[in-house]
């Protein structure tokens, strides 16, 4: 039983440390060391923004401010002499407050642009239902107005004798 | 009395629900997003921003301290933001190239990096003006050492190529994944990987004798 169970424990080492080897090669980029990871989460509500229905104009505001966020963070990534270390954390101090403005407005923008897509749907198919009752009553009155011309033309009517 | 007769009632009814049927699919149409096919293009131009002029003089031959300037395009197509890399690599006659089919990266090694993140629809162009500034000849071979890319300096290592003929810029197109947190050649779109890269080949016989 005690071997069973050290031969399980050995399995499961050997596991762990061939997905702990696997990882780095996962890992593509040149550059993950060096972005800070809240730039990822970011874009992702940005993306939530987007895909709750902000207009262009909306998500161009937060790509201006993602973009200066990246330049500043290319920026402090250059500062690497002891001395401009008290620059380079001003640096990536304001990248970061630049990235949870984003996020702060990302947030709102998601909140916005979710209630004004759901307000647009409700408002199209309520005038889906505008339009089919003005259709229905236009068609009313046509059928209306087409049968009272038929019955004057009918009485209208002469005898000829041919 | 009822002014409308049973007939023209159902009639009536008919016209309503059909009417009604045509409209909340106009509208399921019209508040419905359409799929639409998602693609990055990359483009780089010669130095009169059109597909020509790639070197000065129009000689391959670039030497040493010589400006070449190109315009490096990318264009988001994919319906959402994205944080775009390219990458510039260079490379001999013999380095392989990105793999297509494998959606593998070019092992040449990286020179430089442009990074931006871009809206749908958005077409991001950078001028990139390079020079060899230092390279030198060993024994037939020459060695590009030192790469000035937009007044940047970057140093290079271990790419030489036989009587300086065939070195190649290779610019590969990375895009953030953000199901990895990591940026990965190219991107994937319905399921499946794809890769936009480019390559300009060049000669350096000129170099600095050893």
């Amino acid at each position: 039983m005690r071997r069973i169970q050290s031969k399980l424990a050995l399995a499961a080492v050997l596991a762990i440390m061939s997905l702990v080897a696997v990882q780095p090669l996962m890992v593509k980029s040149q550059t993950i060391e060096t972005l800070q990871p809240h730039f990822g989460q970011t874009l992702a509500s940005v993306h939530q923004a987007e895909s709750a229905g902000a207009t262009p104009n909306e998500i161009g505001a937060l790509v201006g401010l993602l973009n200066k966020a990246l330049e500043l963070n290319e920026d402090a990534l250059k500062l690497t002499a002891p001395d401009e270390a008290q620059r380079r954390a001003e640096l990536v101090a304001q990248v970061d407050q630049i990235l949870t403005t984003v996020e702060n407005r990302a947030a709102d923008l998601t909140a916005l642009a979710s209630q004004r897509s759901y307000m647009n749907k409700v408002f199209t198919y309520v005038w889906g239902v505008v339009a089919a009752i003005l259709g229905t009553i236009v068609y009313a009155f046509a059928t209306s107005f087409y049968r009272k011309y038929r019955i004057k033309r009918t009485f209208q009517m002469r005898v000829a004798r041919k | 009395m009822s002014v409308i007769s049973s007939q023209n009632r159902r009639t009536l009814i008919a016209v309503f629900v059909t009417l009604l049927i045509i409209c909340a699919m106009i509208a399921y149409v019209a508040t419905t997003p359409r799929p639409r096919e998602q693609f990055f293009q990359l483009y780089v131009l010669g130095a009169k921003h059109m597909a020509a002029d790639y070197y000065p003089n129009n000689d391959t031959d670039i030497r040493l301290g010589e400006p070449v300037t190109w315009y490096l395009g990318v264009t988001d197509n994919m319906g959402t933001v994205q944080l775009v890399s390219i990458l510039v690599k260079i490379g001999n006659q013999t380095i392989k190239p990105p793999d297509d089919q494998q959606a593998l990266e070019s092992p040449a090694p990286v020179v430089a990096e442009f990074m931006r993140f871009m809206q749908d629809n958005e077409t991001w162009e950078t001028p990139f003006v390079w020079s060899i500034t230092d390279a030198v000849s060993v024994g037939g071979s020459t060695r590009i050492l030192v790469l000035q890319i937009d007044n940047a300096t970057y140093q290079i290592q271990d790419v030489s190529a036989s009587n300086g003929h065939n070195f190649r810029l290779i610019l590969e197109l990375w895009t953030w994944q953000t199901e990895t947190n990591a940026f990965e050649f190219g991107w994937i779109a319905g399921g499946e990987h794809r890769v936009a890269w480019l390559q300009v080949w060049f000669n350096m016989t000129s170099p600095r004798l050893a």
